[in-house]
């Protein structure tokens, strides 16, 4: 199983050995992508985002996305039923005395 | 800063109240003894609809239904362990909602969420007498709850991670050359209600990465350790995620602008 290190080595070696004179093309900066998007990348990488507007935009995106996601809140409540059943598997093993009924 | 019937000192802290547009989120402290810090007691997610009538009795009547249990989460744990019944269902209305929405969030169903639910809380008590305070009651329990999960879903045989995926892209992961520089970036278009729908129709292995990393906040170390994949594993099947979550909120978005016109 390749390691993050590993992969971040080879994946600069590949950039290396294929474009050491010329600019970072799209393919090659969005091959790398999973592994900066959330850390930063190197000179040459944020170079390429900076002159490249497809680039930048699917960065943005995913990058709105992320920020939205830490946004949801845990907001979903489980029916009664659920905490029905876990009186009655702990009365069934039991381990609890019954419980006073305090929710319908 | 209110006092309740209980004379008891508390804090409601706002967390989250400007971004959420759904409503707001609640989090309930109380007073420690020696006023140094606020402990919290509760915490609950107010609805949008139940503020806009009268914007301080449902507030208030929340957190009174909330603190009729009266006792914080450290005690109710002391009293758990010592194989309280009511504790444990003090317990239980802390985190049910967090513990519920982990599991709705990571199976996309309402049915199977419940069992997962009730088997977490189960295990909670099976073990809580292990629970010696290294880290905090909730991340613990949250721990768990996502190792039921997962245990869960490898019975089933759904995949979680391919242990083959490499980090090599495939085909639909290249450049989207249909996506021109002058198309509309997503910010400001994506509502909570849409994000979720989106994430929901997530293939699971994507589903599971993506609610772990970006909405509970597990960091891919993490993650690989839990789901036995590497950590550049987990962050490619957050890649390609996030690459789908983007192709289906582009789609909404677009829909939305085809009715409008």
């Amino acid at each position: 199983m390749i390691t993050e290190r590993e992969a971040i080595a080879a994946a600069r070696a590949s950039a290396k050995s294929t474009g050491s004179s010329k600019a970072m093309n799209c393919a090659e900066f969005q091959r790398e992508l999973p592994l900066i998007i959330d850390s930063g990348g190197s000179p040459e990488q944020e170079k390429h985002l900076r002159s490249c507007a497809v680039c930048r935009s699917l960065v943005d995106d995913l990058r709105y996305i992320a920020e939205q996601a830490k946004l949801l809140v845990p907001m979903f409540d489980p029916s009664p039923r659920v905490w029905e059943g876990i009186t009655e598997k702990l009365q069934q093993e039991g381990l609890v005395k019954p419980f006073q009924a305090r929710r319908s | 800063m209110v006092k309740s019937n209980d004379d008891l000192r508390l804090c409601i802290v706002f967390s989250n109240a400007l971004a959420w547009r759904g409503g707001i989120y609640l989090v309930i402290r109380k007073a420690a003894d020696d006023d140094t810090q606020f402990q919290p007691v509760a915490e609950t997610a107010v609805p949008a609809a139940a503020l806009h009538d009268d914007a301080k009795g449902p507030l208030l009547s929340i957190g009174k239904k909330i603190l009729t249990a009266g006792i914080s989460e450290a005690q109710a744990i002391e009293r758990a362990q010592q194989g309280e019944g009511e504790s444990f269902e003090t317990l239980y209305g802390m985190h049910k909602r967090r513990v519920y929405s982990l599991c709705l969030r990571m199976t996309g169903n309402t049915a199977e969420a419940e069992d997962l639910t009730q088997e977490a809380f189960l295990q909670l008590y099976r073990k809580i007498a292990t629970f010696r305070g290294e880290s905090a009651f909730s991340t613990w329990l949250h721990r768990l709850a996502v190792n039921v999960v997962l245990m869960h879903l490898r019975k089933k045989g759904l995949p979680e991670v391919s242990l083959q995926e490499t980090l090599e892209p495939s085909e639909e992961d290249g450049p989207k050359k249909d996506f021109g520089a002058n198309d509309q970036v997503l910010a400001g278009s994506i509502d909570r209600v849409n994000l979720e729908r989106a994430i929901e129709s997530l293939p699971p292995g994507y589903r599971i990465i993506f609610v772990l990393h970006d909405i509970e906040g597990y960091e891919h170390n993490e993650i690989a350790e839990m789901m036995g994949c590497s950590i550049g594993n987990s962050k490619s099947q957050l890649h390609k995620a996030r690459m789908k979550l983007r192709d289906l909120l582009r789609v909404v978005r677009a829909e939305r602008g085809a009715v409008k016109k």
